[in-house]
Order: structure tokens, then C-alpha cells, then sequence
């Protein structure tokens, strides 16, 4: 058996030797093709496996040398079910790692491991490192239903965190509800839509961020306030426009006003497709202004478009977006790139990551920049296409987001002691009255409040970056 | 020598005599394979149709039915994801909810709603047939959600989708109509052959017959040993075709 062993160790530690791997990253692929033990175990005193014992006994027995060497960088093949082990905590993730939307989940996980990277260099939290399983589904519901299943009957997992998309966590939700007994819960994920802040729904979530409603209302009740009264509505066909759609159309309903146009696009479109169909209904309109409810991708090329045709009113994203990406796009190939980013303006549910008189601010920044965490490769999630490499962006709203997240479940996993249980969860986040995260604005969660942070920022492209805007009335008043 | 087969007998088949009969059966299967297409296409496009709505209607009921809270708790999120679930069914092309003032509450139209379709009655729920430009020609149907007062589901089934489950039905029966005309064809044919040998034979034979007076050759005469109508007519025409003294003495003899 200590051959066995041996031979099995070997075969996991091998992907370790290369320093070009994330070591706080269980290296998994899609659900596609991975087995499915049955059941969903706790996190801990239930569902401890026969080999998690063994592996356990084994090293006490092997001594401390290689026992430390085996509980810190062990990582398990393509499908294995990893065992509890009280050395680490394991956070489950599906999120857009490919596809037309991959730069939210990439800069998403980057922001956050630099800052479990930090974490965990310092001992982790009461003692376990923060590690992340990461599955890809490209931004698509069935994958994502897919991952959030096998997330949950591993029963390493602990909880789920830094899910990316309305499409895809609306559809992950009835999985929590399913396995409520579990009492897995879903953290932070990346989208501002309602069904995981309202029942049925609600009770399995928690956000860290503002809301789409929030975004959206404080973009209408900014152009209210400056005349542009007809606002349209571009949107993603799917959960996430709709969700920014409603917050439009209620924040328009509270001033007496409707959504003056709207037009939609297809989830996954790219930056090359023509967008003239789209602004030419809104066009059609004669809206003052439009709300874009998109991924990057399809909002740059509606933005171009809408330039190119002559629509020149402000064109707002909310957060989703990816304004980093979006502004990249945008200026790709231009001699002029301001002249066609003059209209944009996005709302923000976190500060300016170059307001550094923000103490997370500034932990971010140094984090990025002594970590500056690389994308998970085609080897450690898969499906990311060959031959299409993705050029990262030094700072971001997205990866911003992504670290105070991480910053938010590490104090909450803190708080949960030495011996954290998945029945404890709630009552842990429960006791963020006031936390400062550190942007300026205190946390506060509470059995009727699941949402951490309330505040919206709006920016501004300046140059290559989006800064704060400060006059509304100066930079798309009517006069 | 079998009758009929002697020399020359080869040039004397009966070709006129059956191509009526022949044209008839023809005529007779086209006749009946082309009443049967005819009632099965109507049949099958009928019943298909009628399906097809019949489809459409109970995927309306079902979302009308389930978004009844979602409605209510205002989570029109969660309503898109569901129309975008029951869109991914072949042959629906879209779907549309309205509320009960009339609003688009959610749809999957991209690039935007069509003018027909905002133009039309929120509110019907009869099928009816459209024809939306860029888009193709549709039926839809339509269920109320809580008898009307929460809005209305709106399903769009392509009716392009519909049409090529209609041709395929068709062609695979007009396919099996056809092989059956064939063979029906092909069976009459050589049933006729069949009926027209004898007639064959004794045509040969009175050729031989005719020969022998010439003094050619001596007629086979295994035709006279027939028992059917054939044999009793080639013996006829060998007495009718004999010399009178002949005719005498056989007569005689038979008394």
C-alpha cells in the first residue's frame, strides 16, 4: 500500500514541479465527462472518504517533511473528488474562463487570487489555505448547471463563490434550492440582477454588490436630471438584459416615463458583428439617450456602430460590461480612439482602482502588482480554445471587484473560526453589521439584507482608462 | 415442339388485343395512387398542423402556468430565462409575454420586436398565421396567464419548420405509393402475358395450320389437346379448316 501510495503521489505532485502552475488552484476541467459521485456530503464530520483517512494516516506516518510537502501542493487529475482536509478551504467557481465573454471571469479570478495569494502566503485564514476548483462554462446556463452540480457533490467544496453571469446563476439557484439541506450557498456572484437577491431564490445567495436595479436607476435618474427624458434600452436577449431592462423600465416608471426604444442582440456576439440593425431601430426612436445591458464584446460594436451611423447621444453599460475590455475594443485601430469613446459612460459597483486613497485600493494594487496572477491556462481549465491567447489587463474594475470579494469571504471564513461548517455560514455573514472593507463604504449584512455594498459610481473614458465623472450636466448636458 | 414456339410462331403475339387492358390498369393505379397522395397529403398536413398547434398551445399553458409567481414577483429575469429555455425546442421561433396593458414584459426577438407583432392584439390567444419580413411565416398561439389578468403567453411556431415535416411525411408516402404503382404496373404486365399465352399458342397454331395447307410444314398440334377454351377453339378451326370430305368423315365418324 506505501507503494501505492507512493506511486499515486508522484503521479499528483508531478504537475507542482512546474512553477508556471497556480498552486492555489485545484486544476480541473468542465463537467463534461467527469463523473458524478452521488450525494452531496458536508464539509466536515460527514462524507470523509475511506482515501482522504488513508491519505491523512499516511502522512502522519511518512513523517513531517513529506507530509507538509504533500498537504501543501497536492492536486488532484481532471476528475477527482477531492477529500476534506483541514490544512485548506476550498471555494467551488464556474465562471467565463472561454468563449466571447472570458475576460469577466479571467480578470474576476485574478483580481481574487491575488488576493488568496496574499492570504495565504500569511499562514491562510485560522491556519487553511484558500484554494479555488475551477470550472469553465463559457458563459453558457447548461455548463453552468452542469459545474455548479459537480461543485456540490465534491464534497472538498465548501462553498461557491465568483460565479459569472445572470444567465447562468439564474440557472444555478434552483441547484442551491435542490440541495438546500447541503446549505451550500453561493457568494458573490458576478451580476447585479435580482432573481439571487429576491425569493424564491434569495435565501441561497449573498452579493457584495449593488444591484442592476441600483445601476440602472442612478444612470436614469442622472439623465433625468440633465433633460435626456427619452432613455432606450439595448440589451443581451437573455436573464441578464431583462434584468437590466426591468431596472430601466421601473426607474423610468418612478418619473412618469417609458422606455423610449429597444433593441437586442444575441449572448456571445462579438466585437466584428454589424450592430446597424439594432441602432437603427433605436435611431428610429430618437432617444436622448441608451442604456446598454451587454457583455463588452457586443457593446463595443454597438457602440461603434452607433458612431458610425450618427447616434450621438451617451451610451451607458452598467458594470457587467468589462469597461476595460470594452474601452480596449473601442480603441483598437483608431487614430482618433477618444473621438469615438466620447459618448460612453459606464456605472461602476466598485470605486476607481485608481483612487488610491482607499486603503483596498491600495492593498489591490500592491497585491496586483507582486502577484499579478496569471489566467488559468488551457491545462488548468479546459476548453479555452488554442491559438487564442488572452492579454490581461493590469488593473480593472472586474479584477478590482474580484478582490474585494475575496478580501469579503476571507473575513467572513475568518469569522467562522477554526472549525468551519457549512450549517454556520449564514450566521458568520450575519455578523457583518459594519465591516470596512476598505472602498469607502461600510458592509452590512442581515437576514433581510443579503447585499453588502449599496453605492454606484459612474465613469468616464479618459484616454485608455475610465476616471470618475463628476458633472453630468458638463459632459452630456443637452445645451 | 410446345405450341406455339415452332418456327416463325415468335412474330405472332398478342400485342393489340391486351393494350387496352393494359392502359386500363395503368390508368386504374395512377388513378388510385394519386387519390390516395392527394387524401394523405391532406390528411397528413391537416393533422400535422393540427398538432403543431396543439403543441404550441400546451407549451403556452405551460409557461402561462409557470409564470404566474414569477409574474407576480415582478422577476422578469427569471421569466427570460424561462422563454429562453422553451425556445431552444425545435420548430418555436419565439416566444412573447405581454402583460395585461398590453407591455412586452419578455421576448426573444433580436434585433428587436417586429412591427406586426407590436401591432397586433396583446391580449388574442386564437391561433393565427404570420408572415414577419426577414423573419419567415409562422403560426401563433397564444395562452392567458390567470385567465387574462396577469398577460398573455405568445408562442411563435415556424411554420417553414412545419412545411418540411409536411413534405417529409408526404414524400415518404408518395415514395411507397409510387413503389406500389410500380409494382402494380410490373404485376399487370405480366399478368397479361400471363392471360395472353394461349391466345399465343393458338395464334401460332393457326399460323402452322395455314402453313401446312401450303405445304410448308405440319402444324404442331399440341394446342388441340388443351382442355379450355383455346383447345376447343383450335380444333374448331382444323375442322373448319379441313377439306368437306374430311369434314364428312369426321363428322361421320363422331356419329
Amino acid at each position: 500500500m506505501l507503494a501505492l501510495w507512493s506511486l499515486r503521489s508522484r503521479k499528483f505532485d508531478r504537475p507542482f514541479l512546474d512553477p508556471s502552475i497556480d498552486l492555489e488552484t485545484i486544476l480541473v476541467k468542465t463537467s463534461n465527462g467527469g463523473g458524478g459521485r452521488k450525494g452531496v456530503s458536508g464539509y466536515r464530520g460527514r462524507g470523509i472518504s475511506r482515501r482522504s483517512m488513508i491519505r491523512s494516516g499516511l502522512a502522519a506516518v511518512l513523517g513531517a517533511p513529506l507530509a507538509g510537502r504533500l498537504s501543501a501542493t497536492t492536486v488532484f487529475g481532471p476528475f477527482f473528488r477531492g477529500p476534506v482536509r483541514q490544512d485548506q478551504i476550498v471555494l467551488g467557481v464556474s465562471a467565463a474562463f472561454s468563449g466571447p465573454s472570458r475576460a469577466l471571469g479571467t480578470e474576476l479570478y485574478r483580481g481574487s487570487m491575488a488576493y488568496f495569494n496574499q492570504v495565504n502566503e500569511n499562514g491562510g485564514v485560522n491556519g487553511r489555505r484558500v484554494v479555488l476548483k475551477l470550472l469553465d462554462d463559457g458563459y453558457q446556463p447548461d455548463p453552468c448547471v452542469a459545474n455548479t452540480i459537480e461543485l456540490m457533490q465534491d464534497e472538498s467544496v465548501f462553498l461557491l463563490f465568483n460565479y459569472v453571469g445572470t444567465p447562468t446563476v439564474t440557472r444555478a439557484l434552483p441547484v442551491l434550492k435542490k440541495f438546500r439541506d447541503q446549505q451550500f450557498y453561493l457568494f458573490f456572484p458576478f451580476t447585479g440582477a435580482e432573481p439571487q437577491r429576491e425569493p424564491p431564490y434569495g435565501e441561497y445567495a449573498f452579493n457584495l454588490r449593488a444591484s442592476y436595479r441600483q445601476e440602472t436607476a442612478g444612470l436614469v435618474n442622472n439623465f433625468l436630471d440633465i433633460g435626456r427624458r427619452r432613455v432606450a434600452v439595448f440589451y443581451q436577449n437573455d436573464a441578464y438584459g431583462r434584468s437590466g431592462w426591468a431596472g430601466v423600465r421601473e426607474a423610468l416608471a418612478a418619473h412618469g416615463e417609458t422606455i423610449a426604444g429597444e433593441a437586442t442582440y444575441t449572448r456571445g456576439t462579438q466585437f466584428g458583428t454589424s450592430m446597424r440593425a439594432a441602432v437603427e431601430i433605436l435611431q428610429s426612436r430618437s432617444p436622448d439617450a441608451v442604456i446598454c445591458i451587454g457583455a463588452y464584446q457586443a457593446c463595443a460594436a454597438f457602440a461603434r456602430d452607433a458612431e458610425i451611423l450618427g447616434l450621438h447621444i451617451p451610451v451607458a453599460n452598467v458594470s457587467f460590461v468589462g469597461s476595460e475590455n470594452l474601452l480596449g475594443l473601442m480603441r483598437e485601430n483608431h487614430e482618433d480612439p477618444d473621438s469615438h469613446t466620447r459618448w460612453l459612460v459606464n456605472s461602476q459597483v466598485v470605486p476607481s482602482y485608481e483612487d488610491v486613497s482607499l486603503p483596498a485600493v491600495r492593498e489591490y494594487h500592491d497585491a496586483m502588482e507582486r502577484y499579478n496572477p496569471p489566467p488559468p491556462t488551457t491545462g488548468q481549465v479546459d476548453r479555452i480554445a488554442e491559438g487564442e491567447p488572452y492579454e490581461t489587463v493590469p488593473r480593472s474594475f472586474v479584477s478590482l471587484e474580484g478582490f474585494v470579494n475575496a478580501k469579503m469571504i476571507t473575513e467572513i471564513i475568518r469569522r467562522m473560526g477554526d472549525r468551519p461548517e457549512r450549517s454556520g455560514i449564514e450566521e458568520a455573514v450575519f455578523q457583518v453589521r459594519n465591516y470596512d472593507l476598505g472602498v469607502g463604504e461600510r458592509v452590512r449584512y442581515g437576514p433581510n439584507r443579503r447585499q453588502g455594498l449599496q453605492t454606484v459610481y459612474y465613469t468616464v473614458p479618459e484616454g485608455d482608462r475610465f476616471v470618475a465623472l463628476d458633472d453630468w450636466e458638463a459632459r452630456f448636458g443637452l445645451s | 415442339m410446345r405450341p406455339g414456339t415452332g418456327k416463325h410462331a415468335d412474330e405472332l403475339t398478342v400485342r393489340k388485343l391486351f393494350r387496352k387492358t393494359r392502359f386500363g390498369f395503368f390508368s386504374l393505379f395512377a388513378v388510385v395512387v394519386l387519390a390516395i397522395s392527394a387524401l394523405s397529403i391532406r390528411t397528413v398536413s391537416r393533422e400535422l398542423r393540427d398538432e403543431y398547434i396543439s403543441n404550441s398551445e400546451s407549451i403556452a399553458k405551460n409557461i402561462a402556468d409557470s409564470s404566474v409567481d414569477i409574474l407576480l414577483n415582478r422577476n422578469l429575469a427569471t421569466l427570460q430565462s424561462l422563454i429562453d429555455q422553451f425556445v431552444q425546442i425545435q420548430s418555436i421561433r419565439y416566444i412573447y409575454i405581454t402583460s395585461d396593458t398590453g407591455e412586452f414584459l419578455a421576448h426573444t426577438f433580436v434585433p428587436g420586436i417586429p412591427e406586426q407583432i407590436l401591432a397586433s392584439d396583446p391580449t388574442a390567444t386564437e391561433p393565427v398565421d404570420r408572415s414577419i419580413a426577414g423573419m419567415g411565416d409562422f403560426v401563433e398561439v397564444g395562452s392567458p396567464i390567470l385567465s387574462g389578468v396577469a398577460g398573455t403567453v405568445h408562442v411563435g411556431m415556424d411554420l417553414e419548420t412545419l412545411g418540411l415535416k409536411i413534405r417529409r411525411a408526404m414524400g415518404q408516402q408518395i415514395a411507397l405509393l409510387c413503389i406500389i404503382l410500380v409494382v402494380g404496373v410490373l404485376a399487370s404486365i405480366w399478368l397479361v402475358n400471363l392471360a395472353s399465352k394461349p391466345l399465343t399458342d393458338l395464334l401460332g397454331y393457326v399460323a402452322q395450320l395455314a402453313r401446312a395447307r401450303a405445304g410448308d410444314e405440319s402444324p404442331d398440334e399440341a394446342v388441340l389437346v388443351r382442355d379450355d377454351e383455346v383447345g376447343d377453339m383450335a380444333r374448331l378451326i382444323r375442322f373448319a379448316a379441313a377439306p368437306p370430305e374430311d369434314s364428312g368423315e369426321r363428322a361421320g365418324s363422331r356419329g
